[in-house]
């Protein structure tokens, strides 16, 4: 079993106290910023007993960062086991996009949404 | 309907009546798997939801307590507060195989403190802003769990979906159509044959 670390993208004053949780801080204002560090953040790896893992195992970003991550990107991005990438609400609330993703995913598997 | 690009002869009907045999195999397989697939995304998928209206609750409330905290104390003190904790968190992650999809499990491994400094200088809106995160945390970690599962699910369901209907509807009639069309030919040559052999037989009998 390897040991992998989290990340956490978002603006610098939401994110701070999970800092203190041990995840890291990756700071990010706008979705094209975050999309860059998304990346960046995937494409790190470590090495493990002579195998080169990813680093990042859950990266979890803003809802409203993670509005602007267009589907290229996010299928790009989401195509390996890992990371798994997770919208969380900020301090504004919830805007819904975690649940229109779930959304998303039902239509893709099943042809129609069958959640509602 | 199509018919395929053969050549109407024995062979081709012989290779063509294994490519049907085999193209049925796997319809039926790939058929079974994605009824597997599919009752286990319909598990998957009820929990995330539910987890994630959870999740969504308690952490905007986690984040209202932060924000409180923050807007008492200067940002500095903030940081310099929260540099020093100890907490570290790791993740061993194990994948499951559920029908050739492979789902991370994820394990979540805490140790030391989150809150490690003075009471002094930091608003006690801060401490519970952090014992309120910290009681998310394991919930935002499920949450990744079965979301990342559901996804990877999903995606595999497309694409198996997409295999059983091409089998379904375009190999196996086309394969089946051209079986057809190489066997009446070849009943057609056969009688043309015979014909040719009862011609040449009343002919060779006139003569006589």
């Amino acid at each position: 079993m390897n040991q992998y670390k989290m990340a956490i993208i978002g603006p610098r004053e939401t994110i701070l106290g999970f800092k203190a949780l041990g995840l890291e801080p990756v700071y990010a204002t706008d979705p094209k910023e975050a999309v860059e560090r998304l990346y960046s953040l995937k494409r790190e790896r470590t090495e493990v007993d002579g195998e080169s893992i990813n680093k990042y195992a859950i990266v979890f970003i803003m809802e409203d960062l993670a509005r602007g991550v267009t589907p290229d990107d996010y299928k790009k991005l989401s195509a390996e086991p890992l990371p798994a990438i997770i919208p969380l609400p900020s301090h504004l609330g919830t805007t819904g996009y975690g649940l229109q993703k779930l959304k998303t995913i039902v239509e893709k598997a099943v042809g129609m949404d069958i959640l509602s | 309907m199509a018919i395929l690009n053969v050549n109407p002869t024995r062979m081709a009907l012989l290779g063509l009546k294994k490519k049907l045999k085999s193209a049925q195999r796997g319809h039926k397989l790939l058929k079974d798997k994605q009824d597997g697939l599919m009752q286990k995304f319909m598990e998957i998928i009820r929990e995330a939801r539910r987890m994630r209206e959870e999740v969504e609750g308690k952490l905007g409330a986690a984040f209202k307590n932060f924000i409180r905290a923050g807007s008492l104390m200067s940002e500095e003190f903030v940081e310099g507060a929260l540099l020093y904790s100890t907490a570290k968190t790791k993740l061993a992650v194990e994948t499951k195989n559920v029908m050739s999809v492979r789902i991370p499990k994820f394990k979540l491994e805490t140790e030391g403190d989150v809150i490690t400094y003075g009471y002094l200088q930091t608003s006690g809106e801060l401490d519970m802003s952090l014992q309120s995160f910290q009681d998310v945390f394991p919930l935002l970690i499920e949450l990744a769990e079965i979301e990342k599962s559901a996804e990877a699910l999903a995606d595999e369901l497309e694409k198996t979906r997409r295999r059983v209907n091409a089998l379904e509807y375009r190999m196996i009639p086309d394969l089946q159509d051209t079986i057809r069309f190489i066997q009446m030919k070849l009943g057609e040559m056969e009688r043309g044959s015979i014909i040719n052999t009862m011609v040449v037989k009343a002919k060779i009998e006139a003569q006589a």
